[in-house]
């Protein structure tokens, strides 16, 4: 299909006890476009739940006099509604879940990204196919026990695969613990971005460390993490970038991107990115649910909230939004990554809150062996003094992971 | 049903310092909203600051349904301090309705002996 031809039209319901949110409608807007769709009309309405389609059927006949290819809705369409809308008015629609696996899905890269699609869309799928399977099996039974052994074999594949897939993210997940603790070992400290889609982590992650990560103006152009390394006052530092939080989003899909999030949680340091230049409620909206998928990720470490693009906003309307979301941003942080202005005083609080290093005083043997492993402390700690005398006396500050590696814990002089 | 207040200060991602926990138990047939906040008001009284719950608590009623039914400023946690501080009341009241069967069922063990005697 051409990209040309990928239309919808966007539909909202708002519950009438709620004010309208013109935020939910514009980030539906910038979902659909991010999954190439060109859109052709946003409908909202306020009402209460239609049982049959979710929205009221005058506003459905509306859209359809677009002529999109697909309506794409803001609330969550049951199975029952997508087959009402389906069969009743003969067009494709997709509700903002799984506009956003669509999403997902075309720009999963590596092979943990593709599998973590695959579950997530299993798991979505999984209740739904046992729910057609027990409405098939009520009533009468057409035909030799009816709907039997191929139906149940569907839902036992689709548990299958699942399983399946789980065993291969936690193998996965191992070698990312693996590879954060060899990190460790080798005198880095790791730092997540972390915030909701769209804030700004990619391009904060180019401008602190340097380098050509792929960042663009729209949700989720980031699903793999990815790492760079800095240093930070002296600190040398593995800067991860990860996927953006959005929200109202199912459990299983934050379960599901757990090997993913574990880089957030098992991080020594989060950097909570927000833009500081969205409405207060929007802002307010999105720093809560950051918190929200933070509080899921089990997230324990510092946390120093990023708020970014403050070049779209002068001194004293920013002042005024950093008092209005103290109780939300822990360590609050005004930067413009595009234009470079605060990442000073970001590197400064970085350092300040990253733990720190501890002073140890170590023996090493006056050899060549000895004087390699000096040789190795020099990279991987920051080495205050060595004394050449009988033995060689070092002072340094540095993990404890970095000295058990190098098999010097029982060097540490008391 | 018991209930546990727990009085902290809070920064946006820490626990701060407790101030107090407070207990507070009854006998319920049924667990009805008006139940409910009784018990809730009753833990808090005298307790400055929000009261904080967790939605499913309060049966999911939007905010200002509950503000109206307690006659307090309240809101659901938005923070992970405010999470957390949930948390640990929740963990507080689990404990302390343990405590109360087992006192319950040590008492009753206690007088079937004094029967038995």
């Amino acid at each position: 299909m051409r990209s040309e031809d990928k239309t919808a039209v966007l539909l909202i319901r708002e519950s009438p006890g709620r004010a309208p949110d013109p935020s939910r409608m514009r980030e539906l807007f910038g979902l659909a476009q991010a999954a190439g769709y060109r859109v052709l009309a946003e409908i909202s309405q306020r009402r209460s739940r239609d049982h049959l389609f979710q929205i009221g059927r005058g506003k459905i006949e509306e859209a359809l006099s677009y002529h999109p290819y697909r309506l794409i809705f803001y609330n969550p369409l049951s199975p029952g509604q997508v087959y009402n809308i389906q069969s009743q008015f003969g067009v494709r629609v997709l509700d903002r879940f799984n506009l956003i696996l669509e999403i997902f899905s075309s720009r999963a890269s590596t092979r943990e990204a593709k599998l973590q699609v695959e579950l997530a869309r299993l798991s979505y799928d999984a209740p739904q196919v046992r729910n057609a399977l027990s409405l098939k099996k009520r009533g009468e039974q057409p035909g030799f026990r009816g709907a039997g052994a191929y139906e149940e074999s569907m839902y036992h594949d689709i548990r299958g695969r699942m399983a399946k897939i789980r065993a291969e993210l936690a193998a996965r997940e191992d070698k990312g613990e693996n590879r954060r603790q060899r990190r460790r070992e080798q005198g880095f400290d790791l730092v997540a971005l972390a915030g909701y889609t769209n804030a700004g982590k990619s391009t904060l992650l180019n401008s602190l460390t340097g380098s050509a990560v792929i960042a663009r103006d729209q949700p989720f152009t980031t699903l793999s993490p990815t790492t760079r390394a800095l240093v930070v006052l002296g600190r040398r530092v593995l800067l991860t970038d990860t996927v953006g939080f959005i929200d109202d989003l199912p459990h299983f899909l934050i379960k599901a991107f757990r090997s993913t999030l574990s880089e957030i949680s098992e991080a020594d340091l989060v950097l909570l990115v927000a833009d500081i230049s969205d409405p207060i409620e929007l802002l307010r909206r999105k720093l809560i649910a950051s918190h929200k998928a933070l509080w899921d990720c089990d997230v324990t470490s510092p946390i120093v909230t990023v708020l970014n693009k403050s070049d779209r906003l002068d001194e004293r309307d920013a002042a005024e939004k950093v008092e209005m979301v103290s109780d939300l941003a822990p360590c609050p942080v005004l930067a413009s990554a595009a234009t470079g202005q605060g990442l000073g005083i970001l590197e400064e609080c970085l350092s300040q809150r990253l733990e720190p290093l501890p002073e140890h005083e170590i023996r090493l043997p006056y050899t060549s062996l000895g004087l390699s492993q000096l040789s190795r402390l020099y990279q991987s700690t920051d080495l205050v003094a060595v004394r050449y005398e009988e033995e060689l006396i070092v002072r340094l500050r540095g993990r404890k992971e970095v000295l058990a590696r190098a098999g010097l814990y029982k060097s540490l002089l008391e | 049903m018991v209930c546990a207040a727990v009085s902290a200060r809070i920064s946006p991602s820490f626990l701060e310092r407790i101030d107090s926990v407070r207990l507070t138990a009854r006998q319920a047939g049924s667990l009805d909203i008006n139940l409910i906040s009784d018990i809730i008001i009753e833990a808090c009284i005298g307790l400055p600051g929000i009261i904080i719950a967790e939605s499913g608590d309060l049966y999911n009623l939007e905010v200002w349904r509950v503000k109206s039914i307690l006659g307090r400023d309240f809101k659901y946690p938005e923070t992970l301090a405010e999470r957390t501080a949930v948390e640990l009341a929740h963990h507080i009241s689990l404990a302390g309705r343990r405590l109360i069967r087992c006192g319950i069922e040590d008492g009753k063990e206690s007088e079937k002996e004094s029967v038995m005697e």
